[in-house]
């Protein structure tokens, strides 16, 4: 039962826990003209 | 240019700061930005783009020709200027590893009037901020 339990729990760890993606975060340019 | 280049794809927010001559992008979620288009839309704003600096996460990867890339999606990934931080990076090509870097990928050249906005960007690392 202790180890459904455990299971179950991990599962649920896996499906709540934001994934970690690779990606572009920000990004900043210098400009020259703008009016 | 700031409606021009919200219209871009991926792009879901774009500050402008007329005093400091500063754009600032922030991508969509899912982070899937082209770079590449997004100078060369910057620039058919009608203005001049002296630097571009984004900061990622991404993995490192070696390309067929053995040089280092940095990538951010399956279909993104920015070659490596080679620099210090770069060569800090090549151990952890091809493993699992994510790092967040902060880097340029633009700077203008002195006395070119028209930036040559087709050719590849190179990443230039200036700070490896997280490696996880």
């Amino acid at each position: 039962m202790k180890r459904k339990n455990l299971a179950v729990l991990l599962l649920l760890g896996c499906v709540f826990v934001p994934k970690l993606e690779a990606q572009i975060k920000h990004i900043e340019m210098r400009v020259e003209g703008m009016t | 240019m700031k409606q021009h280049l919200q219209r871009q794809s991926g792009v879901q927010n774009v500050d402008v700061s007329l005093i400091d001559g500063k754009v600032e992008v922030t991508p969509k979620e899912d982070g899937q930005i082209n770079t590449a288009q997004l100078l060369k839309a910057t620039y058919d704003s009608g203005v001049s783009v002296s630097e571009l600096d984004m900061t990622a996460r991404g993995k490192i990867v070696k390309e067929s020709s053995g040089n280092i890339e940095f990538q951010t999606a399956p279909n993104q990934s920015f070659a490596l200027t080679p620099n210090e931080l770069s060569k800090g990076l090549e151990p952890l090509a091809g493993t699992p590893t994510e790092v967040t870097v902060r880097g340029q990928l633009y700077k203008k050249s002195s006395g070119k009037k028209k930036a040559d906005t087709s050719a590849p960007l190179k990443l230039f690392i200036l700070e490896v901020e997280k490696k996880e």
